[in-house]
């Protein structure tokens, strides 16, 4: 059996990590059913039944405009699910070239980076959208590389320590003396030993991306107008809280139990992942 | 004191590289800077009055100056669609995003310390487990979604117990102290429970690698019972990272309040920025949003000071931070 | 204080670390454990202190002065730790808390469990440093300011200053360099001696348990291989694991002398050692 193979398994026998696989299956799944088929169109409008409660024909009930909530959550999953897809991306990549950089040889390269993430990271990550908002407009894209930027940066100091203790081992230092190029010593020998780290991290900033898209279209600097998104849905049925509660809720629950199903994921995947938590993964190796 | 030097050296270069940063991002328009201030229906007089009363027309590097020395005379510019000087608008927002982000500060450490502490010090499975339970939950709420819940719940009027105002904040300030805290209770609430979540796991995974530690162990050896050690040497050994830490969740809590203050209605230094923002009065863009900024970087500093401080091993012989982990 | 052991397991997860062990530890004794990494001694030496993470499961009997360990609850066991019992831990480095100085730190057991004054508490630490050879100014030092031995000579005052009846050393010269090994070893068996108290040593080297220890517990896989006064278990090791322990000790002790030969390791004949105590007189190049 391969290793990958092993690991799914492992996750999915804690419940944790059930939860987390079935909600991330189905985030998946909603998202590409919604490519081609949603229940309503997203521009179908009924306003004599505005701000209905659930229904037959509305099972999560319509907001102020007699759109259907179910259709534009649905059609909102694609754009979260695209969020965080590329906002791990960028944050990865972004996050590993500084920790390269943090432990490279050259110690002025080493040095700068370093002092560069401390000064940095201590701005909020709105701040940046709302900066990079203002040529840009709101857009995707605008979140996509704020949350990238803030969370590639808190990445590269999450992983640092690791990535030190991995470049001072033997093997490293054997590895260098031997003649291997700097790229190739992290690549092969140091990227593996962050790995855990890593992917914690990476899948608790998919979480938080989905909580900074909520928050961002909220003010204004989130995804653009008319763009289907959770933050979308939830921000349009806050006007009216006071007077149809209940339209908040569908929203906030399924950005919540997305958020625990990343974080929970993140976990379990560091410990299927470990071959020391994981006695199954040393054999199939 | 080398330290002390370096990390000051270091937080001016900031500010300045920032200040470059936000100016120029600000520049990076498709299209005229004043054309955009002034709006679609502007007339072509009107865009150049603009520029020349805002200084457009003058070279890049002569705005970045002028800008720089007014930031240093406290003169922040004038806002293109009021008119007034931006400083004093400052003044009376701040007095309400401060204490704000302070006391939200305060319930998140309020909930997140001794929440963490416990769920390392209990030796009981199923109050481990709801620890776990509770810190990955409260992690993964909104701001939004957690305030818009609190106002169903407590807000005069229309919450279930209608405790407390949940929209905007008193027209005289702070001369009524009860009203004007009274105000900032909800708000405070909804942001802090989100990072109170955060600092609960961070404690415990500080503590719970603490708990393994030999200097716990050593404590425990000379007749501390083991909660006691836990709290006593295995809190004070993990303070500096969880310093660390907690300074970071800080920054991160201000998406929260600039949220929490649109949703409350509450005229803070982030709805005016927001507004401003969408306006795109450019010239009072500038100047608050390197205001917040700096703000930050300078909170930064605080915490690594505070980490340096707190950890002996850095205070005494050598200052080479980047060795001792 | 005397302390009885029968049938101690202990079990993390589902996999036992420590198996059925028994040992007895008179009064006045100083007796070894011994085994190679892993083989379970740190867990017996928490056991016997109640150091023991949740996730440890523990049956079986431990009598301490007549008084049943397992399962006390913590507050009666911190109390025994601090009056009766002492433990030395194998990396001073990290077991001395870096925030308190050395005034503080051995002072510590007496200011949890004893109602003195601050000025009495003083005197007793003052005392205690000179008889672990620390001078008087080591007192408002911290940790790192130390050396390796200073800071291990910490560790022992911390653990004596109560005048406990049982001592646990837990491989306490293991992160030390072979000369201040040497004399942390003495310093800790003169003054236990002195005291009058027993204590268990824990170490994989044989070598330094000649010097320490009258009686000593071979340790394997968790369970007990082997038991015996050492003297003897060094010059006839009958089990296995006690055999490879023996020549482990020995191998590293010539090589590191120098002065003997690379031949023939395996015949103690040839390299005319009688007993335990010559391999120790050997390692010292004769100075003894």
């Amino acid at each position: 059996m391969s290793a990958a193979r092993v690991v799914m398994r492992s996750m999915w026998r804690k419940a944790s990590g059930k939860y987390a696989l079935i909600v991330l299956g189905l985030w998946v799944l909603v998202s590409l059913i919604s490519l081609v088929w949603t229940p309503y169109a997203l521009l179908e409008t009924d306003g004599f039944h505005a701000w209905a409660s659930p229904t037959a024909a509305h099972p999560l009930g319509t907001d102020g405009v007699g759109a259907d909530v179910l259709s534009w959550l649905m059609a909102g999953s694609r754009t979260n699910l695209a969020i965080a897809s590329l906002t791990v991306v960028v944050a990865g990549i972004f996050g590993l070239a500084l920790v390269a950089a943090m432990v490279s040889r050259h110690t002025a390269l080493r040095s700068t980076s370093v002092v560069v993430v401390d000064a940095l990271i201590s701005i909020p990550t709105v701040l940046i959208a709302l900066m990079l908002s203002v040529p840009f407009g709101a857009s995707t894209a605008v979140i996509v590389a704020a949350c990238g930027f803030a969370y590639g940066l808190n990445l590269a100091r999450i992983v640092r320590p690791a990535a030190i203790l991995a470049a001072r081992s033997q093997y490293v230092e054997s590895a260098v003396w031997s003649g291997a190029s700097g790229s190739r010593v992290f690549v092969r020998h140091i990227m593996p030993n962050v790995m855990p780290v890593l992917l914690v991290q990476l899948s608790m900033s998919a979480g938080t991306s989905i909580l900074a898209e909520a928050g961002l279209t909220y003010l204004g600097v989130g995804v653009g107008v008319g763009v289907p998104s959770w933050g979308h849905s939830l921000a349009t049925s806050v006007r009216f809280i006071s007077i149809y509660p209940l339209t908040v809720l569908w929203p906030g629950l399924i950005v919540t139990m997305t958020v625990i199903a990343l974080h929970l994921f993140g976990d379990a995947l560091r410990d299927a992942i470990d071959p020391l938590t994981n006695p199954e993964l040393r054999e199939a190796a | 004191m080398r330290f002390v030097a370096k990390r000051l050296l270091l937080f001016i270069a900031a500010l300045v590289g920032l200040s470059i940063l936000v100016f120029l991002a600000l520049r990076v328009l498709p299209g005229d800077v004043a054309a955009v201030m002034a709006g679609t229906n502007a007339t072509a007089a009107r865009i150049a009055a603009l520029r020349t009363q805002m200084g457009l027309d003058r070279p890049l590097p002569v705005q970045y100056v002028d800008w720089l020395g007014g930031l240093l005379h406290g003169d922040l510019g004038i806002s293109a669609i009021s008119g007034r000087s931006v400083v004093s608008q400052v003044g009376a927002r701040a007095a309400v995003t401060f204490p704000l982000i302070v006391l939200s500060l305060a319930i998140a450490l309020l909930i997140g310390l001794p929440l963490g502490c416990a769920a390392v010090i209990t030796r009981n499975r199923r109050w481990r487990g709801l620890f776990h339970v509770l810190a990955i939950v409260g992690g993964a709420i909104p701001a939004l979604w957690s305030g818009l819940l609190l106002i169903l719940l407590f807000s005069h009027g229309s919450g279930l117990l209608g405790l407390f105002p949940s929209q905007g904040f008193p027209n005289d300030g702070w001369k009524d102290c009860g009203r004007a805290m009274a105000s900032l209770v909800l708000p405070a609430l909804a942001t802090g429970i989100t990072a109170g979540a955060g600092i609960m796991r961070y404690t415990r995974a500080a503590l719970g690698d603490a708990a393994q530690s030999q200097a716990v162990s050593m404590a425990m050896a000379c007749g501390m019972t083991r909660r006691q050690a836990l709290l006593r040497v295995g809190l004070r050994l993990s303070m500096p990272q969880l310093v660390s830490v907690i300074g970071l969740t800080f920054a991160q809590m201000i998406t929260g309040v600039m949220v929490v203050e649109n949703l409350f209605a509450l005229p803070g230094l982030g709805s005016m920025l927001i507004t401003d923002v969408g306006n795109r009065d450019l010239i009072a863009v500038q100047s608050e949003l390197f205001l917040l900024a700096a703000f930050f970087l300078l909170l930064g500093l605080a915490v690594d000071m505070a980490h340096h401080a707190l950890d002996p091993r850095l205070n005494t012989a050598s200052d080479d931070v980047q060795e001792v982990l | 204080m005397n302390i009885e052991i029968r049938g101690l397991t202990i079990t993390i997860g589902d996999k036992p670390i420590v198996r059925d062990v028994c040992m007895d530890i008179a009064d006045g004794e100083r007796i070894g454990l011994v085994g190679s990494s892993g083989s379970g001694k740190s867990m017996i030496a928490k056991a016997l202190m109640g150091l023991l993470s949740d996730t440890a499961r523990v049956s079986g009997s431990i009598m301490a002065g007549g008084r049943q360990l397992i399962g006390l609850d913590d507050t009666a066991m911190a109390d025994l730790r601090g009056r009766y019992m002492g433990m030395v831990f194998q990396n001073p480095a990290a077991a001395l808390n870096p925030v308190m100085t050395v005034a503080q730190q051995v002072g510590l057991p007496l200011y949890l469990r004893y109602d003195l004054s601050l000025d009495e508490r003083l005197d007793r630490v003052k005392a205690m440093l000179d008889k672990v050879g620390l001078s008087q100014d080591a007192l408002l030092k911290y940790p790192h300011q130390l050396s390796g031995g200073q800071q291990q000579r910490v560790g022992i005052a911390t653990a004596l200053i109560t005048s406990p009846r049982f001592i646990i050393a837990d491989e306490p010269t293991t992160a030390l360099d072979s000369i201040t090994q040497r004399q942390i070893v003495d310093l800790l068996t003169s003054l236990v001696d002195d005291a009058g108290a027993s204590m268990l040593f824990i170490t994989h080297d044989f070598a330094v348990l000649a010097r320490a220890t009258t009686r000593c517990y071979v340790l394997d896989g968790g369970s007990i291989a082997e038991t015996g006064t050492t003297a003897s278990l060094l010059r006839e090791p009958a089990s296995e694991p006690a055999r490879r322990l023996v020549a482990a000790a020995r191998q590293l002790t010539l090589s590191r002398d120098g002065g003997i030969g690379d031949g023939d390791v395996g015949s103690r004949e040839s390299m005319g050692v009688e007993s335990g105590d010559r391999v120790i007189m050997r390692k010292d190049g004769g100075d003894e």
